[in-house]
């Protein structure tokens, strides 16, 4: 009989937290969107919060070490190198509880929508791959900045070369 | 719509007497024959207030339509009254004459007569009383009375541009008049902003922000002047769109379920519903004027080309065959045309193309350029290019003729989108 309501409780608590979840997921635009900063105690897929420490380390081996995931023009798919820098992440994040952002970026060459779309996909393909590595979903998100946001602003293939590009961020660090 | 956006800015005090011309039925312009060849007339300078005649004068010569002749060239005196003799030999089809007088400190009247050349008579006769303020609105509207006497159609002159400026880390909400004037910020602001769209009615604008790294979509409320939220959740990439002909719903592309789907949206009420979901990248979905079909772009080949489903997601068939990068597309306001952009050796140039197809044709021909949009009249196209090196927002004729710049150099914005009438 005990277990049978232990049974019940833990359903009713799964079902409370799902609804809380989804509330969350339809909060409307004008709450505060920051919740990655605000809540790193919180983090699904990880037991302790990571400390200011660990979040600094982080960082510097994303900036350093690992760097961005590069694309051939109009694609998305992941190449060799692609997948060594992803797997380095991986290793990183297994290392350390921190979570991950991945920007996703585009050549000034297409128009703005598709290349939003497209940037969505070189982040969505990021994404993907670490976690078929093994790294909680929760702990990754994605955003796209299509051409918006440029590193390199000259026209030339070297520069296109450097904009077509995932970009990792730790958004525990404020980034 | 206008009439109202306007009581909302700035007040206006407007009454407008029409002394309707006797038979209203000539046209003297024949704008829907192709290859029409320019009307020759004159406006002559409006008495106590040549800048309203130069308004007028500047609406006209933007249509690409008329011939003005040159204030020197004119022998009647604008004082004068109207004689034939006196431009029957200047080739003239019709005269405009105007008296701008100013009965209080704030209010002005304006006095307006249209005259046939041909047939020696009186076609418009037009009296204006309004503020000082908005001398430049009053100036449009005379213009769009002349270009219906001379056409038979509705003028474009009072319709406005919205698009979005450009300032480093942040993008703000504009509008301004078709000619570039009276040029603001509406108040929203993003980190990206892109593809403000207007409400058939001309009420809102449907746009997409990106704020604090997430995708959102807006409306913002043109009476209001507030920007209100949808039902489309902070979630993946979402990017309108356009909206319905019944002003509440709206097409938008979102990633949320980790692909770019289309999906439609709603100002509140229900939840979104998924229309077109396919593994490839299905955006920029616009449905037509009427309602029934949704043209988007999509990969599902391997390189972006415009298609074209109904209004259920089925039925889907590929518009565009030529280039191998076709984006950006959208519906001249009548339904009978569509205009894209596609990209020759690593620019983008915009084409015009029938819905069945068939019609390609090319309007731009330099610089970079993307995000088109129909003027209410379907007769021109903005745009933003980097036609002269500087990122802006121009206007050519749908035929790809009288192309100019229409936000100052160096002023960098884009995404614009043109008002209904």
């Amino acid at each position: 009989m005990r277990k049978f309501v232990t049974v019940i409780l833990a359903v009713f608590m799964i079902a409370a937290l799902i609804g809380c979840a989804q509330k969350q997921a339809a909060a409307p635009p004008e709450q505060p969107v920051s919740q990655a900063t605000d809540s790193t105690s919180q983090q699904p897929g990880m037991s302790t919060p990571a400390t200011p420490a660990e979040i600094a380390a982080a960082v510097k081996e994303i900036e350093t070490k690992i760097g961005d995931v590069y694309f051939a023009y109009d694609k998305y798919d992941l190449d060799d190198k692609a997948k060594t820098t992803l797997k380095s992440l991986a290793t990183m994040l297994g290392k350390r509880n921190v979570s991950v952002a991945i920007e996703g970026n585009c050549d000034e060459r297409g128009t703005k929508e598709y290349n939003l779309a497209l940037g969505d996909k070189r982040a969505g393909a990021a994404k993907q791959y670490l976690v078929s590595l093994g790294i909680a979903s929760a702990r990754v998100s994605t955003i796209s900045y299509g051409k918006e946001k440029p590193m390199c602003t000259e026209s030339t293939e070297a520069c296109w070369a450097k904009n077509r590009r995932d970009h990792f961020v730790v958004p525990e660090a404020g980034q | 719509m206008i009439k109202r956006f306007l009581s909302t800015i700035t007040f206006i005090f407007l009454i407008a007497f029409f002394i309707t011309p006797s038979s209203a039925e000539k046209i003297y312009l024949n704008i829907t024959s192709p290859g029409v060849k320019k009307l020759p007339i004159a406006i002559q300078p409006f008495i106590g207030a040549k800048d309203v005649s130069d308004i007028v004068k500047a609406d006209m010569m933007f249509t690409g339509l008329f011939d003005c002749l040159e204030d020197a060239a004119q022998i009647e005196r604008p004082d004068q009254p109207f004689t034939v003799m006196s431009w029957k030999g200047l080739g003239v089809e019709m005269v405009v004459k105007g008296v701008v007088t100013s009965s209080s400190a704030n209010s002005i009247d304006i006095s307006i007569r249209a005259f046939d050349v041909t047939d020696g008579r009186e076609v418009l006769r037009k009296e204006y009383t309004a503020k000082r303020d908005i001398l430049r609105q009053l100036s449009h509207m005379i213009a769009n009375d002349i270009y219906r006497i001379l056409t038979g159609q509705q003028g474009i002159f009072r319709s406005k541009i919205a698009f979005v400026s450009e300032k480093p880390g942040s993008r703000l909400l504009y509008v301004m008049d078709f000619d570039g004037d009276r040029m603001r910020s509406l108040g929203p602001r993003a980190g990206i902003m892109l593809a403000p769209r207007w409400s058939p009615d001309g009420t809102k604008l449907l746009y997409s922000s990106e704020k604090s790294r997430k995708w959102g979509i807006y409306v913002y409320d043109i009476n209001t002047g507030t920007e209100l939220n949808t039902n489309v959740p902070l979630s993946g990439l979402s990017i309108v769109g356009n909206f319905f002909p019944d002003n509440r719903r709206f097409v938008y592309s979102s990633s949320r379920d980790g692909n770019a789907n289309i999906a439609i949206g709603n100002i509140g009420g229900t939840a979104p519903r998924r229309l077109i979901a396919t593994p490839w990248i299905d955006v920029s979905p616009a449905v037509s004027p009427d309602g029934n079909s949704i043209l988007f772009v999509s990969n599902r080949t391997g390189a972006p080309q415009l298609y074209i489903s109904d209004i259920q997601g089925y039925n889907t068939r590929r518009l565009t065959f030529e280039g191998n990068y076709n984006t950006s597309p959208a519906w001249s306001p009548a339904g009978d045309m569509i205009v894209f952009a596609s990209q020759i050796g690593g620019r983008n140039q915009l084409f015009t193309i029938k819905p069945d197809g068939t019609g390609l044709n090319q309007v731009t021909r330099d610089g970079n350029n993307e995000d088109p949009s129909f003027s209410p009249d379907g007769r021109y196209i903005v745009f933003s290019s980097t036609h002269d090196g500087s990122k802006g927002i121009f206007v050519i004729r749908a035929n790809g003729e009288g192309l100019r710049r229409i936000t100052p150099r160096g002023f960098r914005s884009a995404s614009p989108a043109w008002s209904p009438f």
